[in-house]
């Protein structure tokens, strides 16, 4: 997918919400461990998540932990726990976050979600891969 | 001289439990919860289990878990 240089967003516009949601599936297609992520914008509002509620204000709530414990700017948190890991990561004006089962690769994931999350800012669109192309001839797959 | 050979046994079994106990120390230093907090410039912090910011964080996280679990 691709777009032209004027529907891209501009720099520190949320980019729309269908391409938050592709960048969620994105996410959950590139990590096995997933247990569910969400993009937020700039003011920590949920621009879409796989599922499951209340992704914005805990999202915040750990931005917050994080810039209260204040090693400067904030740029990630990896938090684990007996019950799963939690990674943030700020990004071009969005953030992510994402929950995995214990022990995953956490490397992986932190640069899943900023490869992610830089397309996203970059407007440039994320490849759909939850649908077959369509074909071009007009003919049902087989 | 070869070694006695009640010592290559004494020496091998020594050998065995000291894996053993590191596999244990490896496993509890993995299985220990963390946080761990990176700032712009590359700059990170880890936080100890016991410390006030480290609660405030793993507070965080657990209602994260629970959103995305719900």
């Amino acid at each position: 997918m691709s777009r032209t240089k004027d529907s891209r967003p501009r720099p520190g516009a949320s980019p729309p919400i269908p391409d938050a949601e592709l960048a969620v599936a994105r996410m959950r297609e590139m990590s096995a461990d997933l247990r569910g992520c969400a993009v937020l914008d700039a003011a920590g509002a949920e621009l879409a998540a796989s599922g499951g509620s209340d992704w914005a204000s805990a999202g915040q709530a750990l931005f917050a932990a994080a810039e209260e414990a204040g090693p400067g700017p904030v740029s990630q948190v990896h938090v684990a726990t007996e019950d799963g890991e939690v990674f943030a990561v700020r990004e071009e004006g969005l953030a992510m976050v994402a929950v995995t089962e214990r022990f995953t690769l956490a490397s992986l994931v932190l640069f899943d979600m900023r490869t992610v999350l830089r397309d996203l800012a970059a407007g440039e669109g994320i490849p759909d891969r939850r649908a077959p192309a369509p074909d071009p001839q007009g003919e049902p797959a087989a | 001289m070869s070694p006695k050979p009640h010592r290559i046994l004494l020496d091998r079994v020594s050998g065995y439990a000291d894996e053993a106990g590191a596999y244990l120390r490896r496993r509890r230093q993995t299985r220990r919860p963390f946080a761990r907090v990176y700032a712009a410039g590359g700059r990170s912090v880890a936080y100890e289990p016991g410390t006030e910011a480290a609660r405030a964080l793993f507070l965080a996280a657990s209602r994260l878990i629970d959103a995305a679990d719900r």
